[in-house]
């Protein structure tokens, strides 16, 4: 039971004073980004990574992993009192969380949200703990032809299991393959694709590209529509939060199901809305009260937040074992390790213990601290939606703009930062996947230089991608994925004429 | 008003020009195997051709919209981009403004502009809240992290 050992000594490096403090801030300003509609867990981690490059790593990533918990919880807040979803992926719990508000059980609601939440969540953690360590294990006998397999893998996996459009997701990946690629190439040190501009030389930062995606992109779309803050009351009643919390075990068969689907989920690129989405269609069609799904049922908030909440915490497994970010958050964060001088992958688990299972620890102690403070604070956050979103808009516009500069004191990063504000509002309108083009920025380059090394290795020769069991299964796999989408159009083609797409995939639904 | 169309073929011909660059600009860098493996600009070539095919999918898949695309032949409304025009004018002002201004000085105007000249915020109250926002971005960055922001032109001119 080394890990056991492992996730003590992490203990005592999370449960400090300063990093307990950090995990208050994060977990607040957490809340607060994902109560605020407009602003998500991933704008919110990268709003705040300008802040964390003088941090020591472990103290930085407790706080953004914080930030994430804490977006993950506010988004559900205003879901159930508002109908309003402050971050996509709870999108699916205004369902029933605000028919049941709405009749008069706002703390019920809410409580069996964050109840279940919690559950996901540990699931994702105990996953983590036992999984992360034995990956990295088998990860670290991997050579470059394994590594560029894996993130082919990966990529496959956006296109085939992604619900947006497959072409689009494949110009989303491409153009995140470019815009890594510019600047100086790590392997031969000429430079690449500045197309005449110097300052390109030192490359596009990732912190410039999704502050302007998820910042000032969201932001484009969030104004678009004015807001309506109806609220249900928001007082709490403690004693009905724990009878709604000892309920739950009633809803056993539903947590673990949704925990598994949300694991599954996460640690496959497919990210918490996609989970959320496809556990609360699931539950629906196998409950025996699936009928009053959408009238306030618990199985209906159960399902989406326990799926929602474990698929954000083991998107960070794949992120720590082999260096490959199951969502768009935990990409950012990637980011973020590379910045702070980490090399993400299995040599984590090596040279850097105690960033890892302080990590880890922090998770256990992070979602404790989440479910508490976002009790205490519902009303205050909920006071909170009241703030006209005039005033708040030009703030993010400033922190984008201020954060964007002090990446590398750089005004055409700011320039550039806005110009990625354009882009995302477009791709976010016409849906096309952000989660993919981010995921390229930050490890574009590494997937290059795999594929360059194993063609120094084979002589130039592509055979070295089927020369043992594991590339080719993964190979297979990925190109498997990759023509996913064609092979599900077929049988509607046939159709056609009989039945239009009545039953498209529930993970469609989640993108539009 | 702008149609779903209009706009998918603008993103598809904006994605597509970037991907012609793309592959323009790599085959300075060769393209395909020299005697130091993979040549620098193979890399960049492939993804540039791969956005540029995908774009002209799109574009084509625009121009001959699917039952999906019609069943939203508006992408943006008239009052929607009145809003949009709303918060992105002021922001790219305020982003041409930082050099001759600096990030404080021009951070307090257009908070100030944002709020006061649509009337949503009284005057005094805009003015506070642009005072506060260039107070706690002096606090933030050159307190606690010593992150300094640029002072502009004409702070310097005064010799700032």
């Amino acid at each position: 039971m080394d890990n056991l050992q492992e996730l003590l000594h992490g203990f005592t490096i999370a449960v400090t004073v300063p990093h307990l403090v950090l995990m208050v801030v994060g977990v607040l300003l957490g809340i607060l980004v994902g109560v605020l509609p407009g602003l998500g867990a991933p704008n919110g981690v990268s709003l705040l990574l300008p802040l964390t490059f003088g941090m020591q790593p472990v103290s930085a990533i407790i706080l953004l992993s914080s930030m994430y918990w804490g977006a993950l919880f506010g988004g559900s807040v205003t879901s159930i009192l508002f109908n309003i979803p402050g971050e996509p992926s709870s999108v699916a719990t205004t369902f029933d969380g605000y028919p049941m508000a709405r009749d008069g059980r706002p703390t019920t609601a809410l409580a069996t949200a964050f109840g279940s939440a919690a559950f996901g969540a540990l699931v994702g953690v105990i996953l983590i703990t036992f999984l992360a360590s034995w990956v990295a294990q088998a990860a670290l006998a991997f050579g470059p032809a394994e590594y560029f397999a894996v993130y082919f893998l990966a990529f496959a996996s956006f296109v085939g299991m992604g619900g947006a459009a497959p072409i689009k997701t494949v110009v989303a990946l491409a153009l995140g393959f470019a815009i890594a690629a510019i600047g100086i190439d790590t392997v031969s040190g000429s430079v690449r694709l500045t197309m005449g501009v110097d300052e390109l030389v030192k490359g596009v930062s990732f912190v410039v590209a999704v502050m302007g995606l998820f910042g000032i992109g969201e932001l484009l779309v969030a104004v678009e529509e004015e807001f309506h803050a109806r609220a249900v009351s928001s007082k709490i009643d403690w004693r009905e939060v724990f009878r709604a919390v000892g309920r739950l075990p009633r809803h056993g068969v539903a947590l673990l199901r949704s925990a598994a689907i949300g694991c599954w989920m996460g640690i496959t690129p497919g990210g918490p809305t996609a989970a959320s989405f496809m556990s609360y269609g699931i539950a629906r069609r196998f409950s025996h009260r699936g009928r009053h799904f959408g009238t306030g049922e618990v199985e209906g908030i159960v399902s989406p937040e326990t799926a929602d909440h474990a698929a954000g915490t083991s998107a960070l497994l794949p992120m720590l074992s082999l260096g490959i970010p199951g969502s768009a958050t935990a990409a950012v964060m990637m980011g973020g390790l590379m910045i702070w001088g980490l090399n993400p992958g299995p040599m984590l688990f090596v040279d850097q213990k105690d960033f890892v299972w302080g990590l880890i620890a922090s998770m256990y102690v992070g979602n404790i601290v989440a479910v508490a403070l976002v009790l205490l604070t519902v009303p205050v956050f909920a006071a909170l939606m009241r703030i006209p979103f005039v005033v708040i808009a030009p703030l993010i516009v400033i922190i984008c703009v201020v954060g964007a500069y002090s990446v590398s004191n750089s005004y055409l990063d700011v320039v550039m930062m806005l110009g990625f504000g354009v882009v995302g509002y477009l791709f976010k309108k016409l849906f096309y996947p952000l989660a993919p083009l981010v995921l390229a920025i930050v490890i574009g380059d590494k997937a290059e230089d795999a594929f360059r090394q194993s063609m120094l290795i084979s002589k130039g020769s592509l055979g070295i991608f089927f020369a043992n069991k594991l590339v080719t299964c993964l190979i297979v796999g990925g190109i498997a994925l990759l023509l996913l989408p064609l092979l599900l159009q077929l049988p509607r083609l046939w159709r056609k004429p009989a039945s239009p797409a009545t039953d498209a995939p529930v993970q469609e639904r989640a993108i539009i | 008003m702008i149609s779903r169309r209009a706009l998918e073929l603008a993103t598809a011909v904006l994605t597509g020009s970037f991907g012609v660059a793309v592959v323009v600009s790599s085959l300075d860098n060769g393209i395909g195997w020299s005697s130091a493996g993979v040549d620098a600009g193979t890399f960049p070539f492939l993804t540039g051709i791969i956005v540029v095919l995908g774009s002209l999918y799109n574009l084509v898949r625009g121009v001959v919209p699917a039952a999906t695309l019609a069943s939203v032949p508006i992408a943006i409304t008239s009052i929607e981009l009145r809003r949009l025009v709303g918060l992105f004018v002021p922001a790219a002002i305020f982003v041409a403004a930082i050099p001759l201004a600096g990030m404080y000085v021009a951070s307090a105007l257009y908070v100030f502009a944002v709020l006061a000249i649509p009337r949503h915020q009284s005057v005094p109250r805009a003015l506070a809240m642009a005072g506060a926002t260039a107070l706690a971005l002096y606090l933030v960055f050159e307190r606690m992290f010593q992150v300094s922001l640029p002072r502009g032109a004409l702070a310097s001119a005064l010799g700032f």
